[in-house]
């Protein structure tokens, strides 16, 4: 029976004692992931970040010098992922690390390292880039715009309009943004590490932490509310701005251009080219009309 | 404070700034909708910052920065929109322009930072070997470089840009740039409107 029970847990060799129980410095790793991009190069991408965020782990988890500097070696080898959903493969290597270190033969916790590592960059960043980078991300323009919509500044909408704005509601919009947006990602990167420590050791260790899809419907149908609103918001604007102060030909004129710039947008979407053409198309064709032909100019708005 | 001090100081700050677009943080400090209207405040045009800034925000808004893509510069973007105003003397419109195409081009320059870091695996594995690597040291030489390119952009942006405006009957753009900032707002809308709008139709979201 004792024999039995020391083959379950092999004893920890003299050189690898944790000191404090083995447990990772998730807080100090947390810190550190804020800065997971800081050397980010072509050839190996975020090694230098990730080796850095782990570190506090290795350190307490490779008391001798020589492991600790294999374990650094092993991580400043080509990684690459979602800056914010890093912290579900940094939680989950380093329970990795810690098994490795702890045991008497950590050949087969090395071996498969590399592979679980790679696959959970690989899915937490294809989850990442479409919650952060696809929407939340446009997301903090929105609020910022109705923030200011709220306030009743509509300056950015019609660049001729002139009236004074106080300067803390012009900064309210955009830290609504970054309030929301960093505290989806604070929160993130926190339980991403805490999630990963838990369950490290497996491909799939924290894929289902949260209900992934779900929260990326919620988010686009949050983000599409908004932009009409938005849109419905700005086009009420122009409408009552341009019916006040013209006639009405001029009047549909005002409301047309708006609409032809959306047909712009469109064509430039189906023949696969970017904005920057139909900001070109635009600017090319002002310039010829009103630089070159010499029409007069005239203000479209207000 | 002169103008040549408030540029200055704008252009350190919009280094630091855009630190957060990648290296440090990302919780979006680097985005032209806070870059623009900070350093409006600061250089004397908050709402025209928070003009420039936000339209460039949307426009911007095309370009993720996905698999090591490096997209347009939105701080340098902001920052040069800004101080081509307030310090180059150039119309809002022209200095909004300005500092889209000053984004677009930071591209390249922010490719060469990267490609040149890694050289440095070379040189770290070498320290690791002979016991002397403090990362530390390293990922702060990445950021002092990263931050002295972007401030050091927008400097020379801004003069150029300040050069710019004394051209001779550089006015008589301003009437097309006028007309084709004023679409802008709408144009960024669409992008916006249909981003989510293919999104929240999307069957598997």
């Amino acid at each position: 029976m004792a024999e039995n029970e020391a083959n379950k847990t092999p004893a920890r060799p003299a050189c690898c004692a944790a000191p404090d129980g083995g447990k990772a410095p998730l807080g100090a790793m947390f810190l550190r992931s804020f800065f997971l991009q800081a050397a980010w190069n072509y050839e190996r991408f975020q090694n230098f970040g990730f080796c850095f965020a782990l570190e506090p782990a290795l350190r307490r988890f490779y008391p001798d010098p020589e492991r600790l500097k294999e374990a650094r070696r092993r991580h400043l080898q080509i990684v690459n992922t979602q800056p914010y959903m890093a912290s579900f493969v940094l939680g989950n290597v380093a329970r990795l690390e810690e098994s490795a270190a702890a045991a008497a033969d950590p050949a087969p916790a090395l071996k498969s390292m590399a592979g679980v590592k790679q696959a959970l960059a690989t899915s937490f960043a294809a989850i990442g880039d479409r919650i952060f980078w696809g929407r939340l991300k446009p997301m903090t323009a929105e609020i910022c715009l109705l923030v200011w919509a709220a306030g009743g500044f509509y300056g950015w909408l019609f660049p001729e309009m002139d009236a004074p704005v106080s300067v803390w509601l012009l900064m309210a919009g955009p830290l609504a943004g970054i309030l929301v947006y960093s505290a989806v990602s604070v929160y993130t990167r926190w339980r991403g590490l805490e999630a990963g420590y838990r369950c490290g050791g497996s491909p799939n260790c924290a894929l289902d932490a949260a209900n992934w899809p779900r929260h990326i419907k919620l988010l686009s149908a949050a983000g599409f509310v908004m932009a009409l609103a938005l849109a419905m918001i700005s086009f009420g604007v122009l409408a009552g701005a341009s019916c006040l102060s013209c006639s009405p030909g001029r009047a549909a004129l005002k409301i047309a251009l708006p609409v032809a710039v959306l047909g712009l947008h469109r064509l430039c979407r189906a023949a696969g080219k970017s904005v920057f053409f139909a900001v070109g198309v635009v600017l090319a064709a002002s310039l010829l009309v009103f630089s070159i032909f010499g029409v007069e100019p005239f203000r479209l708005y207000l | 404070m002169t103008s040549l001090l408030r540029t200055l100081l704008s252009s350190a700050l919009a280094g630091l700034l855009g630190l957060d677009t990648v290296q440090a943080g990302q919780v979006l400090l680097s985005r032209p909708a806070f870059v623009g209207p900070l350093l409006g405040w600061l250089n004397g045009c908050p709402a025209e910052g928070a003009r420039i800034g936000i339209l460039l925000e949307l426009i911007y808004m095309d370009f993720i920065p996905v698999g090591g893509v490096v997209p347009p510069n939105g701080t340098a973007a902001a920052a040069v929109g800004v101080l081509a105003y307030s310090a180059g003397g150039l119309a809002p419109s022209l200095a909004f322009f300005a500092g889209m195409l000053a984004g677009v081009a930071y591209s390249p320059v922010e490719y060469r930072l990267r490609a040149a870091r890694s050289e440095w695996n070379a040189v770290v594995e070498r320290e690791l070997s002979a016991g002397t690597l403090t990362l530390r040291r390293w990922l702060a030489r990445a950021m002092i470089i990263e931050n002295a390119a972007l401030g050091g952009y927008v400097l020379a942006w801004t003069f150029l840009c300040a050069a710019v405006g004394l051209l001779p009957r550089i006015w008589a753009l301003y009437p097309a740039t006028d007309f084709a900032y004023s679409l802008m707002p709408w144009l960024g809308l669409c992008g916006l409107y249909f981003r989510f709008r293919t999104q929240a139709y999307k069957k598997n979201g």
